[in-house]
């Protein structure tokens, strides 16, 4: 069948895959992490009691590493438009460039304008001041997700938008565009995924402490916020967020959804796979464990619903890499039902007071922190795998898109390039983060804080 | 309405030439002005907080320009790929070797930090001037706007040229010095004690190095582009970015003469803003000029994108503009002053 070596966008697509995979790791838990910033510090500020003000100050630095890095590959992302897209952006810039900008300008600017009086301004700011900052960065670090999750949805579901008479497309309808019932979806569903991602990381390193009796009361807090965060926000990824995001996709890209499941041929009482392998070739799911009847339920709400198969769809519609397809799909379904049996087995030890003394479990939530990255990476590959072979849904061909006058030999090379470059990026990340965890969270020293008159003196 | 939007693009790409270029400048001199580790604190508490305020304006332009002028935007970051690649990694090596730098206190480790922080810098000065000198020169657009580009080829500036030749390598030298120079007069405002004095002194001696520069680039620029500055004498945008230039130029000399730092600083920012601007109007309408042939430029009317888009970016750009202003207000009041190492370095807990 159509190889994907066969796809002369092959380089370009994999070097976009691997940018965004990788940089998205960054934006996911400072997504996740920033309300927990504002929460500490606005019970700092209600309570006084000075260990919030101590988790916002180890937290700041967590979320501030995450942040640079997020910066720096962040910016090859929009540059990659005109780079190895250029055949697209110019097809598409006139839409899709207007979230990219917005982005820039409505969310990067907040929140890097008060990242640095967030991280480095608790001296400099009013305890208000710096709660204030705290709510800034949340605010752009979530405006950004919308923006740049408007333009995804433009790309799964075209709305807003008209044929140019030069054939490229332009904004009919700013409201249209801006509120895609998509993006509505696919923003909530995405952002949840991301306080999944900062639960799971506040509840590991809060077991680590708790593991080895390093700071109890900021390693009880850790805990605590972690795993009732991590279990609200785990149901709600699955229930309403996640099921609404699949009942869109078998709404508008019924094959899309065939290609998940693995299913060909289709039918009414459609079932969900828990095991399978789709055998392409044989035009079959091999080892099938099925539950008949949920597919149906779960994407049209009636179990007797008919559900598309791939054969009821000409073979150049199917998505290029169905296995892959399938496989990520999978596997976020099974570790997004983890996620609730972990974190919901965690808050009801929590309720019954034991949940630091039960030590395998804090071993489990220690080492749980990457799985939510997993998650999110697969979804993020089942939205963008499943919408092939188009780059923009029913407009545009994925292979129309990528820049003609860049060779394959080019691309590679800063493919390879970045390859090293964040490789370097992520020893270093890990390495200063373990060491930042290692310090973990200082008792505030009398010599390290300005006193209020000095503070003062320096706020004009 | 292009007119404007050409306006408004160029506009936010030279603020972040302005506002970036601070760190590039002060960046690359960090080996000269600071000398312990004190001092070398005390480069990084000027540059730190605000590198990341600073370096999204040059995401803010990139969406704008994907917005506005998306064929543009196409053409010329394919071309350009490369060396755009080139740009980018840099941008990130300096931003980590900003951050990692100060997380570990050894000299061995801060040295080799600082040698990326120093390079990066350097290196980023010298290719934005390359890439204003391609953008005066211009590069070798074929009949349907595209063109792809080796990094030289007879170092000639006609025809099928490369990326650098003499005239992009003198523009490149150019602009490093004169980054160089803006960045130490933003050091001379922001530090005391001894790095201020070597910043002082370095500003003096990279702002008279950048007058000759000036004069050669301009003459270069004369024999390179014979037809540009035609159209540009009859727009009055022109003499106002030529207005703006002049006074900069005295407000730096005399802020540097008289020892007023503010001054001198905002001449310096206002220079090459004013010197960026003059440029950017000298070459309206062309955005990209061909060396193969001029009918093939492309020309801000025939890369922008329709009407009704262009209404549509009317309405977020002035909001998401006023609101960067408010930023913008906030941060210039919330990091007046000297820095000092005690409050503002990373160590800061």
């Amino acid at each position: 069948m159509n190889s994907i070596f066969n796809d002369p966008g092959f380089w370009h697509r994999l070097q976009f895959g691997f940018t965004i995979v990788y940089h998205y790791l960054f934006p996911q838990l400072t997504m996740g992490l920033a309300w927990f910033l504002v929460y500490w510090k606005w019970r700092a500020l209600r309570t006084g009691d000075e260990k919030y003000n101590q988790a916002v100050r180890f937290w700041a630095k967590i979320f501030g590493l995450n942040f640079a890095v997020g910066v720096v590959t962040g910016i090859p992302m929009e540059f990659q438009f005109g780079t190895n897209w250029a055949d697209f952006s110019k097809y598409a810039g006139g839409v899709i460039g207007q979230t990219l900008a917005m982005e820039g300008m409505f969310a990067f600017f907040l929140e890097s304008a008060f990242v640095g009086a967030l991280i480095w301004g608790e001296k400099r700011l009013s305890p208000r001041g710096h709660f204030a900052a705290a709510i800034a960065v949340a605010l752009g670090s979530w405006m950004s997700g919308y923006f740049i999750l408007v333009t995804n949805s433009f790309m799964q579901h075209p709305v807003g938008y008209q044929i140019e008479p030069n054939g490229s497309l332009g904004i009919a309808s700013m409201s249209a565009y801006l509120f895609n019932p998509w993006a509505f979806v696919q923003f909530t569903h995405n952002q949840l995924a991301a306080v999944v991602t900062g639960s799971f990381v506040v509840a590991a390193i809060g077991a680590f402490y708790a593991l080895r009796g390093l700071h109890p009361v900021q390693a009880r807090l850790y805990l605590r916020a972690g795993t009732f965060v991590g279990l609200i926000a785990s149901l709600l990824v699955a229930f309403p967020t996640g099921d609404a995001q699949a009942k869109m996709v078998g709404h508008h890209q019924p094959v899309t959804l065939a290609a998940m499941e693995g299913k060909f041929e289709g039918g009414p009482m459609a079932g969900v796979n828990l095991i399978g392998q789709p055998n392409v070739a044989a035009q079959r799911l091999d080892n099938p464990i099925e539950v008949p009847g949920a597919l149906s339920f779960l994407a049209y709400g009636h179990f007797g619903s008919f559900v598309h198969g791939l054969n009821d769809f000409p073979k150049d519609a199917w998505p290029d890499n169905i296995e892959l397809l399938y496989y990520s799909f999978h596997i976020m379904i099974t570790l997004g039902t983890l996620f609730i049996v972990l974190m919901g087995f965690a808050t009801l030890q929590n309720l019954r007071g034991r949940l630091e003394s039960s030590r395998l479990l804090l071993w489990v939530l220690m080492l749980a922190f990457p799985y939510p990255y997993i998650a999110n990476t697969l979804g993020w590959m089942t939205a963008e795998l499943g919408r092939q072979p188009w780059l923009i849904y029913g407009l545009f061909h994925t292979r129309d898109g990528y820049s003609k006058v860049v060779s394959d030999g080019d691309a590679i090379f800063t493919l390879i390039g970045f390859t090293g470059l964040y490789f370097v990026i992520g020893l270093l990340f890990l390495g200063l983060t373990g060491r930042e965890i290692g310090k973990g969270p200082k008792e505030p020293a009398g010599a390290s804080i300005i006193s209020k008159p000095e503070r003062e003196a320096v706020l004009v | 309405m292009i007119a404007i939007w050409y306006a408004v693009v160029s506009f936010m790409l030279i603020v972040y030439i302005v506002l970036d270029g601070r760190n590039f400048g002060a960046g690359m001199l960090q080996w000269f002005v600071a000398r312990t580790p004190e001092e070398r604190r005390q480069v990084i508490a000027a540059i730190g907080p605000l590198w990341t305020w600073h370096e999204v304006w040059l995401l803010g332009f990139g969406g704008t320009l994907i917005a506005i002028f998306p064929r543009l935007m196409a053409s010329a970051f394919a071309g350009y790929y490369l060396a755009l690649f080139l740009i980018l990694w840099c941008l990130i090596l300096r931003g980590i070797s900003l951050e990692v730098g100060g997380h570990i206190n050894d000299r061995l480790w801060q040295g080799y930090w600082d040698f990326i922080f120093v390079c990066s810098n350097f290196l980023l000065a010298i290719l934005f001037g390359a890439a204003a000198g391609n953008v005066a020169r211009g590069v070798p657009l074929n009949a349907d706007g595209n063109f792809s580009m080796a990094f030289f080829t007879d170092f000639n500036v006609r025809g099928h040229v490369g990326l650098l030749d003499w005239y992009t390598v003198s523009i490149a030298i150019l602009a490093a010095v004169i980054l160089g120079a803006h960045g130490a007069t933003y050091l001379t405002l922001k530090t005391d004690g001894s790095v201020h004095d070597r910043s002082e002194k370095l500003a003096k001696y990279l702002w008279i190095a950048a007058v000759p520069l000036s004069v050669v680039v301009l003459v270069e620029s004369r024999i390179v582009r014979p037809d540009l500055p035609g159209r540009a004498l009859s727009n009055p945008f022109w003499w106002l970015g030529l207005i703006v230039t002049a006074v900069s130029i005295i407000a730096l000399i005399s802020g540097l003469v008289g020892k007023l730092e503010r001054r001198a600083f905002l001449g310096s920012n206002f220079l090459i803003f004013g010197s960026l601007a003059t440029g950017a109007v000298a070459i309206f309408p062309v955005m990209l000029h061909s060396t193969l042939a001029t009918e093939n430029s492309l020309t801000a009317y025939s890369v922008a994108c329709s009407p009704s888009t262009l209404r549509f970016a009317g309405l977020w750009w002035p909001v998401g503009f006023a609101l960067a202003v408010l930023y913008f207000v906030f941060i210039s009041r919330r990091y007046t002053g000297k820095v000092s190492v005690q409050r503002d370095t990373q160590g800061f807990y």
